[in-house]
Order: structure tokens, then sequence, then C-alpha cells
């Protein structure tokens, strides 16, 4: 017979298998706990409902499971489930009542409910330990009868708060001393502005939160520029000011449309990543008070006329602080482009809750080899893409990067 | 004049204070401890907890040997020697005493007598026989008790009108005994005296002798009350005394008057905080005169820590110790607090009732949802084998786990009892925990494990049938 998923109750009706408590072979007994389920509430475990021995196990660890779903498989030999209330009082703690609808015992997967004065259940070893990792033990579910939180516990829950808490807060920033720095010569103090606070804040986020990797490439940018410089007049004709980055925006859409994983983000809470079919690029903005990065929505749909267009009036916006917080948001990658100012590749932070983000150095005249034989002085634009490699691998990340360059050495006219 | 280094010293020789002191020599801190009286011990010791229980023991006899007529045994009329009895009651003390200083003294403990005041939050000056000591300390540990209250309206000097320190000593055995308050103290000492021969009257301000244990624990020992003293008044109220003679006259509110060869005060306990140099310090103090500490057991002042009594709470010698004990972690850089830790509690009456964790009462005015099961002592077969049934055991639980969340005991040795309930209680403890551990039989601590069964129904003993 097939052991399915009761009804949870109070509104969950799926979950996801955290583990699974028995294998295959094993004998399991009626209300024998046989895996154990993260519903939206909570973790707790799921009995089975009746005894026998397990010959397939259906579900898979990490599998989203619904009510009446097949766990596993049993062979038959040991009766349903008694009926559980053995006293008047019913089940106590993690026994759950049998078929034809267990429910998730409460005591096992919320934690208890708190006496004042009345310390958390759990022995004193336990709690002093607890206290000194300053793990808050009501939080903690606890798996023996009344709620009764042991060691195990403890551990299980550390080790589900580093799995990824829905919003990891930011690791409390060391203590630094200030250093008198006027010990060796004058120096002058500015407080940071709201702006660089903020900057400071979300870069040090992403920093610590993503694993960052950072691919380098280069496009051969001649024709591109010459694409630039021959269509500058005519586009300052309709008012618009035309330089490389709409051209790269719409290179670099079309490149994401082709690998969709750049285009997504990471839900850390529920462990699934979002695919955004939409394809908003930001840009960032050099400004005075520091690093701004508007977004330009549908890079996909529109023309490189209509992108230059939206680029120069949010650009100009940034420059003047005009910018709303809604033209920042909801972009799906972000591009660099260093190219104005100079140098070559760097290493730029990913724009978090955003998985990649490409940084353009400035193009500059190398000698490159053609056809084997041939030395020819090319443009060469640096490209350094970097990507949160907890979403994307890197062989991802090179598929990505060659595509891109090909995309942005084969635009041409017609894209204008 | 040079003043003496120490890493920590303790102002206090009480269970708390002496605690400190020996933790903190264990933990390698050079330490110093200062007690104004000649012998380490404090109230507890001295003139508390270990003198109070002599002594009812001692009166125990009397009674027990009466009641034993009933099974056919019986003594001649008890002769009492006052003095001898003192004096085995002081030599217990003494041997206490006496203990406690050789082990600080085996730990390395300095122990300097006189009293301690604080010149600043960094150096305390002693008045020791030998003339002013000063310590400069990097850790202070206020350890200095509490006293017997005496309000202004009964304190007239005169040495008939006195505290429970007084009291234990015994001066005499007066005919007619006054005890004012109902409380722990007053109930034991009234219990004591009542042996002795007194005619011991109490009164209570409350509705309830006992008040902080349930009315269902206090029952019988109001029960015993009720035979052994001559009377027991609820909701009365002492306006004033007087000396009459020989004899102290007792005004009660609303102007009764009555004549009683003496008077027992045991209307609370005030910390020893004055003439201490608090001021001196950062050191701050409630509305009461308690000195204000965190569950560090830190003080406003970053230097100096306090435990015990002078910090309110339960004014009980366990929790004192404690205290000494988080302290000397946090001074030591552990972990460590005073929070939600279960104290137990112990009146030591005849019977005597014992508690730990939530009382039902407390439930009931939190509006928390327990079950009560309870276990009658007449169930009890050891309880019947020495003739005293008068005794209940119930468990708190909550409904909901089936955790165990106050034990309360009231019967012949329920002081005894108690750690039971506090180790379910700290071990997050359910019903069935207890009721799956056996418990040797015949003993009382079967209650517990009856009350357990009592909540799922099937106590074997619920009857008072004879067990098997």
């Amino acid at each position: 017979m097939d052991i399915k998923l009761p009804r949870l109750g109070e509104g969950a009706d799926s979950g996801i298998v955290v583990s699974i408590l028995v294998k295959e072979g094993d004998h399991v007994q009626a209300e024998q706990p046989i895996l154990e389920l993260e519903t939206e509430k909570a973790v707790g475990t799921i009995p089975s409902s009746a005894a026998g021995t397990v010959t397939k196990i259906y579900a898979k660890i990490g599998d989203k499971l619904s009510a009446g779903q097949n766990i596993l498989a049993l062979a038959e030999g040991g009766g349903v489930a008694p009926v559980a209330a053995l006293d008047k009082r019913g089940p106590v703690a993690t026994s759950v009542p049998a078929a034809p609808e267990p429910r998730l015992p409460s005591a096992a997967t919320v934690p208890a409910r708190q006496v004042p004065g009345i310390p958390v259940a759990a022995s004193p070893t336990v709690r002093r330990l607890a206290a000194d990792l300053g793990i808050d033990l009501t939080r903690v579910v606890g798996t023996e009868p009344g709620g009764r939180i042991t060691l195990a516990d403890v551990r299980a829950y550390i080790v589900q708060l580093q799995a990824g808490a829905p919003e990891p807060a930011v690791a409390a920033a060391p203590v630094i001393e200030s250093i008198d720095f006027s010990q060796w010569g004058p120096v002058k103090k500015t407080p940071l502005t709201p702006i660089r606070r903020t900057i400071s804040r979300r870069m040090h986020e992403s920093w610590s939160n993503i694993p960052h990797v950072t691919q380098f490439d280069e496009a051969d940018a001649t024709v591109l520029l010459d694409l630039v410089k021959k269509h500058k007049a005519t586009f300052e004709a309709k008012g618009v000011r035309l330089t490389l980055t709409p051209l790269v925006m719409k290179a670099v859409a079309a490149t994401l449309q082709k690998h969709p994983i750049f285009n997504t983000s990471l839900d850390e809470a529920t462990h699934e990543l979002v695919y955004k079919e939409y394809y908003h690029l930001g840009v960032a903005v050099d400004t005075e008070q520091g690093l701004l990065v508007p977004v330009i929505r549908d890079v996909n749909k529109k023309s490189v006329l209509e992108i230059a267009k939206d680029l120069e009036q949010l650009a100009e916006k940034a420059k003047q602080r005009k910018l709303s917080g809604d033209e920042m948001k909801g972009g799906t990658f972000t591009i660099s482009n260093q190219g104005g100012i100079g140098g070559a590749h760097f290493t730029p932070i990913v724009n978090r809750p955003e998985v990649a983000i490409l940084g353009i150095g400035r193009g500059a005249l190398k000698p490159v080899v053609k056809d084997k034989t041939r030395i020819e002085p090319r443009v060469m634009m640096p490209l350094a893409l970097s990507y949160d490699h907890r979403v994307i691998d890197g062989g991802s990340a090179a598929r990505f990067i060659v595509d891109l360059v090909q995309a942005l050495e084969n635009l041409n006219e017609p894209v204008l | 004049m040079e003043s003496i280094q120490t890493q920590i010293v303790v102002v206090g020789g009480g269970p708390g204070g002496y605690a400190a002191a020996f933790y903190a020599a264990d933990k390698g801190k050079k330490v110093i401890l200062v007690e104004q009286e000649p012998h380490l011990g404090g109230t507890c010791l001295r003139v508390g907890c270990i003198p109070s229980k002599a002594l009812l023991h001692a009166g125990k006899m009397i009674h027990e040997a009466k009641e034993s007529a009933n099974r056919g045994i019986t003594f001649g009329e008890p002769k009492l020697e006052l003095a001898k009895l003192r004096e085995w009651k002081r030599s217990v003390v003494a041997k206490l005493a006496g203990g406690v200083a050789t082990i600080a003294k085996a730990r390395g403990v300095q122990v300097l007598h006189g009293r301690g005041h604080f010149e600043n939050s960094t150096t305390l000056r002693v008045e020791t026989e030998a003339g002013q000591q000063f310590i400069n300390y990097e850790q202070a540990i206020i350890a200095v008790g509490s006293k017997s209250a005496m309000p202004k309206a009964f304190d007239l000097g005169n040495p008939r009108i006195m505290t429970s320190t007084e009291a234990l000593e015994v001066e005499e055995v007066p005919q007619d005994l006054l005890i004012v308050g109902g409380g722990y103290i007053g109930m034991e000492l009234g219990t004591v005296y009542a042996a002795l021969g007194s005619r011991v009257v109490v009164v209570e301000a409350l509705p309830s002798i006992l008040a902080g244990a349930d009315p269902d624990l206090v029952r019988p020992v109001a029960k015993y009350a009720e035979k052994a003293f001559r009377e027991v008044r609820l909701n009365t109220k002492v306006a004033k005394m007087a000396t009459a003679g020989k004899q102290i006259k007792v005004i009660f509110e609303g102007g009764k008057e009555e004549l009683y060869d003496r008077v027992l005060v045991s209307v609370g306990r005030v910390p020893n905080c004055s003439d201490l140099g608090l001021e001196s310090t950062k050191v701050k103090r409630d509305d009461k005169g308690f000195i204000k500490v965190n569950p560090r057991q830190q003080t406003d002042d970053p230097n100096i820590y306090a435990i015990g009594d002078v910090v309110g709470g339960a004014l009980l010698a366990h929790k004192a110790a404690r205290e000494a004990r988080v302290a000397i972690e946090v001074i030591a850089g552990d972990y460590s607090e005073f929070t939600d830790i279960i104290i137990p509690a112990v009146v030591f009456t005849d019977p005597e009732v014992a508690w730990c964790g939530l009382t039902e009462a407390e439930a009931k005015a939190k509006n928390i949802p327990v079950e009560v099961a309870k276990f009658p002592w007449s169930a009890s077969g050891r309880a019947l084998s020495f003739d005293r049934t008068d005794g209940l055991t119930k468990l708190i639980v909550d409904p909901e786990t089936e955790r165990v969340l106050g034990v309360g005991i009231c019967g012949h040795g329920a002081g005894e009892l108690i750690s039971e309930g506090v180790l379910a209680i700290e071990m997050g403890a359910t019903v069935r925990d207890i009721a799956l551990c056996i418990h040797p039989h015949p003993t009382l601590s079967e209650t517990i494990m009856e009350a357990a069964e009592v909540f799922y129904g099937h106590s074997t003993h619920t009857f008072t049938r004879k067990k098997a």
C-alpha cells in the first residue's frame, strides 16, 4: 500500500521534504515519523498511517509534496495505525491522531507556549549553551514530548539558520575603534552623506552575501564605434546624444534573452529562483554624490533611439539628484560602463537582488591577429561579468560572455 | 595606612557571600570576605534557617511524644531545660559556622571581621578590632542581607517585643505569645513556641496565613494551627503596643486591647543597606531600599555586584547562593544570568509546605491555562504509617504540552520532596515523564508519581485502598 501525505490542516496543504527518516527495507510502525516536511509555518514530522516494510520511497529531499501525494510504499505486515488516544486525554506531544486525517502535531512543529517565570522546556545545560550562543530558545521547536528542546534540536535550529534565513541578518560589524589619524599629520573629517551610507550598506550586503566570480573578456568594438560616430549627427538632430551604452544595452538584452538565468533573482526564503520575463537594465551613473543606478525598462522592446533618450533623461535626473526611488527599482541586470572615464578590466559588485552585472572598461587600440596571419589594429573593449556563483555556474558565465561578445561585434545598421 | 589589594571583596558572610567568596577562590581569584559578626554564616546560619530548624526539631519531639499515646506508647510529661536547649542549638550553629570558616581557610579566602563601608567605587574601608583597613578591589560583591522589619509603632525598646532573632534565643517560654504576621517566620516560630508550651495567638493582616502559597496547601497548616495555637486571627492589624509592667499591652485596630507576655513581630524584612557608604558609589536602590541589579547581578556601579536578600525578590538562602554563582561567573567573563530560574519555597511549619514554579493562584491571576492533578496523602501508605495523612501533592500542568509548570506539596517532609519538582520543571519534564519514573515504595515521593497518574486518570491509590 502507498502512504500518502495527509491533510496538514490550518491552510497548509503542501510542503518541501526536508528529510526522509526511513529507508527502503525498514520496518515502520504505525505513527512512526517517516519524513520531515517544511510548510509555510514550520517543520514537522509526518507519521506513517500504517505499519509495514518500506518497499519504495517516492518522495525525495527537496520535493514539494501536496496532500494526497504518495510518500512511500509499504508491504503490509502490521495492520493500520491504532487509535492514538490511549486515554481520555489524547495523544501526548509527538504522537498523532491516526488516519483518516492526521495532522501535524502542534507540539512538535511550533515552539511551545511560554509561561512567564517558567524556563523554556529544555534542560539547564541546553539553556545555558543556547544563551551562550545567543540562540533564543523560544524560537526553537522542541521535538520531545512537551515540546522539550534537546541539544539535537538546538543543533538542527542552527543548521536551519545557516541554511538561509528568509532575510539573513547582516553580520554585526565588528566593533572598530576610531584611529586618531591626526597623530601623523593634519586631517579633515566629513560625515558620510545619506547616499554614501546607503551605497556602503548595500555594497557590504551584496559583497558579504553573494559569492562573487568575475569573468573577463574583450569585445572588438571597432565597428561599434564607427556606428556611433556615423549616427551621432542623426541622433543629435532628434535631440538625443548617442553613446556606446545604448548599443551595449541592446546587445545585453539580446544575450539575456538567450541566457535567462542571468535575468533571475534568488528567493532565499523559499529557495526558489525567480525568472523575470522582462528586461529592465540598470545603468550605473557616476554622480557627485556617488553611484546611482537608474533603471531603463523593457530594453528588449525599445529601439536604440528610445533607449538613448531614456538613458540621457535618467542620467541627467541622477546627476541633479531628482531620481525617484521607483526609477531605481525593478532592474534585472546592471551595466557599469567606465569607458568614458578610462581604465580596463575591473570587478563590479553584483547589484543585489540581481544575480549579475557587466562592467565595461575603456576600449583601446590593440594589435589583433586576424586570419592567423595579419595583425590589425582594433579597438578592444574590456568586459567584466560578475555573477552570483550560488545561482550561476562558471560554464554558463563563459557561454554568456562569448554570446555577448558576438552580439556586440555583430551589431550593425539595422539595429539603429 | 597601607591598603590591601584584592581582586574581589565580598561584603557579608552569609550563604550568598561565602558562596561567592568560595566560588571566586575556586576560579583562582584573590578574595577577601568581610563579615561584621564574629562568625560566618549570616542570618540563615546564625539567626535564621538553621537555629529555627533545630528548635522545630526539638519541639516536634514533644508533640510526637504526646501523639504516640494514640499508638499505645506513653511518656511522662516532658521536662524543659531551656538552657540546655539553647546550648544544643548554639552548638549546632557553632559547628556549622566553624565549618564555613575552616573551608574559607582551606580555600585561601581571607576573612576580615568588621563593618564594611564603601569609600568609593574601588575602595572599601573595614572597621576591624585592630583598626581601620582599606581594601582596594577590582570587584565588590555586596551580600549584606536583610533584617527583620520593626515598625515604629512597635519599637518600644522593650525586649519583650522580639524579632525572629531574639525569639530564636528562647530566653523564656512566655505563657501568652502574640505573633504579628502569619508569614513563614511567624508560623514557624509559632510552631516552636506552641510546642514548648506557649499559648500562641497569630494575627495576620491578610485574609490568609502563608500568603503566596496556594490555599489548598495552606489548609492542613491552618488546621494544625487551629489545634496547636490558641488562635489565628486573619484580616487583623495591630495598631500599637505599650509596656504594661512585665507584659505588653497590644492595641488592635478597632480598639480591642489584650495583654501578652511577649510579642514576636514578623511582618517582613528590610535590606541592610544603611551605613554601607553606598552613596559614595554609583549603586542605586529601589523605592523599598533594595539594591538595584540586572539579571547578571550588576549594580549601577560597574565595579559592584549585589546578591541575596539585599537585592530583594525571594529572601532565601538558596536564591542568594545561586546569585553568588551568577555574579562570579559574570566577573570571570562567563555567560551567566539569573533568569527564569526556579526558586523553590519551603515553609517548615507542621506540616511543611513547599512549592516551586507556577502556583495555581498565579496561573489564575495571570490567565494561564493549566490543569491541576492532586494526590491526597490520605491515600499514601507511607503517610498513614506514621500517622500524618494531612498532606497533599499536586502538579500544575500545561494542558497543551502536558509539561509540569508547578509543583506544590503540603505534608511531613515536603521540603525534602520538592526538589523533584524543581528538577522536573528545570528539565522541561512532562507529567508522563514523572509517571514513568518508578518511585520507591513505600515513600512519600510516591505521592508525586501518583499525582502524575491522577492526571491521566489511573492513579493506583486514589482511593484509600491498602497497597498489595
